[in-house]
């Protein structure tokens, strides 16, 4: 038991990475705060896992760009829970928006949700652990804060944003002892339906990008998300993993492993 | 090099780096917009330098927080001169705010003048660039894209934001003939500048000691000294060109090798 007892806030529990997240932390003996923006509707099953695991959950859903709520909420947790050890920030708001045509409206709801909201996040969590002397702080975010996906520029500047924030947070908040990271993930089943593109041909047959021709999945992200929870990581800070089994790697179309 | 005919809009140009910039095209013939929100006396400035070398120019003021100035504005540039040719975005917030001192108010402000201001300012002018099969982005971007400040986090989010908004905006505006780049300058001189809300980036007894420890100068500058607008001015020429035509979506640092040390 990697975990046992720590306290683990996750955002966006309802998503696909944040199931899995969920569940591999809570085999290793994680108590969990879960923003969920279906109020825990849509993770019903898993909250009958958790209970079988033997974690305490909280479920809360609140705005994570507001400090006000979060500061409330976290004052709350502590109370019930305890102070967060893990905070990983898993939100991942995708939506069409060119650069000629874009509103601002959706431009800012993007930004918000993927990059302003791990700020104001690490912010408000980052206080508490300071306080402690300890902490990790683990942001999901994309292969695409280096690489242009062709149709959403918002989608990939807020990644870039989280890229950054991370480099800085890992100094401030790495002279108290807290370690902070960045997933980049590249694709897994699924993913080629979000980054549908005119213009770049990335997720044409993207499966077999991956040099061995397995695409990836989010119990992957999950191992890693252990990995980086644990004191094991101690010395991994400020880095930008990316998690693609080599996609972005990927060059001469001929050469692809293929069935 | 010549830019003569070409008609740049630069954003900032009051101050700093845009002064540099906007006097450096100027210098090839190309005539400019010059472009403020707040220094009124610094945009006045750069225009009578652009005078003194007999180059052309227009002044307009836009907060480019806001997409109905900058539509305004840059409509103003396009009627003035009658089109567009570079649009150089430049005007960019800095708070050296600590990171527990920024809130939602100030991520937002930094938000909206470098990241949504540098992408509205790109869709403003687009339209004029079109029909011409050409046109010229230009990117002031930092180091701290790349290299975190450790003095204003909220700056460098947005300046990692303007990486991959450069990058695609590089491919989804190829088919136009529209280059888009970026360059990352590292520190450069820029004389007195900044309003009161700013906060000094090294507190003054640090800036004491380190007029006194000048000589030291090259452990932070291998060149022996730091940068100055008119470095980052050739630099923006040059991508300006017609002979730049076939760059497009890169980043180039101009520091003087200051972040290989």
């Amino acid at each position: 038991m990697k975990l046992q007892n720590k306290i683990v806030f996750i955002t966006d529990a309802d998503s696909g990475s944040g199931k899995a997240i969920v569940n591999r932390l809570a085999a290793e003996g994680a108590h969990f705060i879960l923003n969920s923006t279906s109020g825990g509707e849509d993770i019903e099953s898993n909250l009958q896992l958790l209970k079988a695991f033997g974690s305490k959950v909280v479920v809360t859903n609140i705005n994570l760009c507001k400090s006000s709520d979060l500061e409330a909420m976290l004052e709350e947790t502590a109370r019930q829970l305890g102070t967060i050890d893990i905070f990983v920030h898993n939100n991942n708001v995708v939506k069409p928006a060119s650069v000629e045509t874009c509103e601002e409206q959706l431009f800012l709801e993007i930004i918000n949700a993927n990059a302003k909201s791990a700020f104001i996040c690490t912010r408000a969590i980052g206080k508490q652990m300071s306080a402690m002397q300890s902490g990790k702080v683990i942001y999901v975010s994309s292969i695409h804060a280096e690489k242009p996906t062709g149709s959403s520029f918002a989608y990939s500047a807020s990644k870039g944003a989280v890229k950054m924030l991370c480099r800085e947070a890992a100094l401030v908040l790495g002279r108290d002892g807290i370690n902070v990271n960045v997933i980049e993930l590249g694709p897994v089943e699924g993913d080629q339906e979000f980054f549908q593109s005119d213009i770049s041909t990335l997720y044409d047959s993207y499966q077999y990008k991956v040099p061995n021709a397995n695409l990836g999945s989010h119990d992957d992200l999950a191992h890693l998300v252990l990995y980086l929870s644990t004191d094991e990581a101690r010395y991994v800070n400020g880095a930008d993993i990316r998690m693609d089994g080599g996609f972005l790697m990927h060059y001469m179309d001929f050469k692809m492993k293929r069935p | 090099m010549s830019l003569a005919g070409k008609v740049a809009l630069v954003t900032g140009a009051g101050t700093g780096i845009g002064k540099g910039v906007a006097i450096a095209l100027a210098q090839r013939g190309a005539k400019v917009a010059i472009s403020y929100n707040s220094s009124d006396a610094g945009a006045k400035d750069t225009q009578e330098k652009i005078d003194e070398i007999g180059g052309e120019s227009v002044i307009v003021r836009a907060n480019v927080a806001y997409k109905n100035e900058i539509d305004t504005m840059v409509k103003q540039v396009a009627e003035h001169f009658g089109s567009i040719d570079i649009l150089v975005n430049n005007a960019a917030l800095q708070l050296n705010f600590n990171f527990y001192d920024h809130d939602e108010d100030t991520f937002d402000r930094l938000m909206n003048i470098n990241l949504k201001g540098y992408w509205q300012c790109i869709q403003a002018v687009v339209p004029y660039m079109k029909p011409k099969g050409s046109g010229r982005i230009i990117n002031i971007s930092s180091v701290h894209g790349k290299r975190p400040t450790d003095f204003d986090t909220v700056y460098s989010m947005t300046k990692g934001g303007i990486k991959m908004l450069a990058r695609e905006s590089a491919i989804e505006l190829a088919k136009y003939g529209i280059t888009v780049n970026t360059i990352e300058p590292g520190a450069v001189n820029v004389g007195q500048q900044g309003t009161k809300e700013t906060k000094p980036i090294v507190p003054a007894e640090v800036a004491e000691k380190m007029k006194k420890e000048a000589r030291d100068i090259r452990k932070k500058f291998p060149m022996g000294r730091n940068g100055l607008p008119s470095d980052v001015g050739s630099l923006v020429c040059y991508i300006a060109s017609d002979e730049s035509e076939f760059m497009t979506g890169s980043s180039i640092r101009i520091d003087g090798a200051s972040m290989l040390l």
